[in-house]
């Protein structure tokens, strides 16, 4: 991303992108944004925003100058709070501890695991269509994730009710310090509460994912006061991101009979389709990076000590990379999507959220024929897209 | 603009025009060379885009980091001393007359 011309100032905007409406409806403001510049300054937050796709993905491939280590939030109190957690660090010390955390999630380690997520999807969606009407959030997006996942993790049974609260509010405090973010702050409070004292050796289901990572510690491979943030890692993103991306699937292919008619005639589109669902409706529309020194993005200057919000969901529906980018084409198969972010930090359980996808949209492909909507609620939050409820009939 | 060549199906050469800044997985995937699939989108997660070095310009790649290693202990087609992840491998001028056999079985 060299410029031969010395870099111009800024772009500045006076768009607040975190109100309900920008919330519930991104895509103008997102567009402005593009147009405006490859990053632009938001007034309102005292920080720049990314949103062209090249920029984004820059941004997200250089993690020397764009650093995770003083937090990828988007306020100091929520950054301090989970300092030391792998999402939140650099270098060596965040290769360390990904290692371990990747470990049950690579395509190896999640093999053995298709069969049993295959057939509680078959069960799952048998069940579902006998029913004919069903909320696609409750009764659908959320099972894999809370009765497969949640048991791999492993973590103790006392609170654990609490992890869908924990997730959703632990992406509220990811966003600037509004009335949203604010009263996220005692739930997250609660969450690494939980994370320290009840996520620990004794307490965690023996074999599970969360064990796996204080034997490493033992072992020497990570160190042990790392330990309780780690467990963080495994908390939050394994649960809302996944079940919003579920959803969001299902409306996108009520809106698009004809998409849904293209996968039922050829299953083996589904992965592609899969990408262009998470390019589309990106479940985590942002995070952010600081700038650990002077630097430019494509012509523009940036000062270090500043913080840059990346806009997955922008990147995603930039006309610059993809052609008519607000049209649902899962022929397209986006591989290059930044919906799991990119680089270094890019999601760790894209395989076992991809593994979760495939086998509920394969079972449902072979049963359902339309999927109608009965009535929808968009989730209100601050880096999260998808639905709170989403009732759909299916037609079989 | 550096050339690389890749052997698919472990005897069709194709030798293409690599851009640089792309990662060797990109260049096979713009050009439709087939095989690779890249699922990641070349973040090291996947393991879908092996390749094994065969010549050229070896010395000049990038030493397999800690997360391309773990991956490629994944791959379907087993893992060879000569084993790489191609979306780790980013094209430089130095590349020019590389030569990759693309493993055949990815997904």
């Amino acid at each position: 991303m060299t410029v031969s011309t010395s870099p111009v100032d800024i772009p500045r905007s006076s768009l607040d992108v975190f109100t309900d409406a920008a919330l519930l409806d991104p895509w103008a403001g997102y567009r402005e944004l593009r147009d405006q510049g490859p990053v632009v300054f938001l007034d309102r937050y005292g920080m720049h925003a990314a949103t062209r796709y090249s920029a984004v993905s820059h941004i997200l491939r250089t993690p020397d100058v764009f650093i995770s280590g003083e937090g990828v939030m988007m306020n100091d109190e929520s950054n301090q709070m989970i300092r030391g957690n792998t999402l939140c660090s650099d270098g060596e010390e965040h290769a360390t501890s990904r290692g371990v955390v990747v470990k049950p999630l690579t395509p190896k380690a999640l093999r053995p695991l298709q069969e049993e997520i295959r057939t509680q999807a078959r069960d799952l969606v048998d069940r579902l269509t006998a029913r004919g009407q069903f909320d696609a959030v409750t009764d659908l997006a959320q099972y894999l994730p809370v009765t497969i996942v949640s048991n791999l993790v492993g973590l103790p049974e006392e609170g654990r009710e609490r992890m869908l609260l924990w997730a959703s509010e632990s992406f509220n405090s990811c966003g600037p310090l509004n009335e949203r973010a604010l009263n996220s702050f005692p739930v997250l409070g609660e969450m690494v509460e939980y994370a320290t004292t009840q996520a620990v050796p004794g307490k965690l289901k023996p074999g599970s994912w969360a064990e796996a990572v204080f034997l490493a510690a033992d072992r020497g491979e990570v160190a042990k006061e790392r330990c309780p943030m780690m467990m963080m890692d495994y908390m939050g993103p394994s649960l809302d991101t996944t079940i919003f991306a579920i959803s969001s699937a299902v409306w996108l292919f009520a809106r698009h009979p004809d998409q849904w008619d293209l996968i039922r005639q050829n299953p083996s589109l589904i992965p592609g389709a899969i990408n262009e669902v998470l390019r589309m409706e990106s479940p985590l529309q942002c995070f952010s990076r600081k700038v650990a020194v002077d630097t430019e993005v494509d012509g523009v200057a940036l000062e270090a000590g500043s913080r840059v919000i990346t806009y997955y969901g922008a990147a995603n529906r930039d006309e610059r990379q993809y052609p008519e980018p607000d049209r649902f084409d899962i022929t397209r198969n986006p591989t290059d999507h930044l919906g799991f972010g990119a680089g270094p930090h890019a999601c760790v359980g894209m395989n076992l959220a991809r593994l979760e996808m495939r086998s509920l949209f394969e079972e449902l492909a072979a049963k359902v024929e339309r999927f109608e909507v009965l009535s929808e609620t968009r989730a209100l939050n601050n880096v999260l897209r998808g639905f709170a409820s989403l009732d759909v009939a299916v037609h079989v | 603009m550096p050339k690389i060549t890749y052997i698919v199906d472990g005897q069709t050469a194709v030798t293409v025009d690599a851009a640089v800044g792309n990662s060797v997985m990109q260049v096979a995937v713009r050009n439709d060379v087939g095989s690779i699939v890249g699922e990641c989108g070349g973040n090291a997660m996947c393991a879908t885009c092996h390749v094994y070095v065969e010549e050229g310009p070896v010395d000049s790649l990038p030493a397999v980091s800690a997360a391309e290693s773990e991956m490629l202990d994944c791959t379907l087609s087993p893992r060879e001393s000569n084993s790489r992840l191609s979306c780790q491998l980013p094209v430089t001028d130095l590349y020019d007359g590389l030569v990759v056999r693309v493993a055949q079985e990815q997904v």
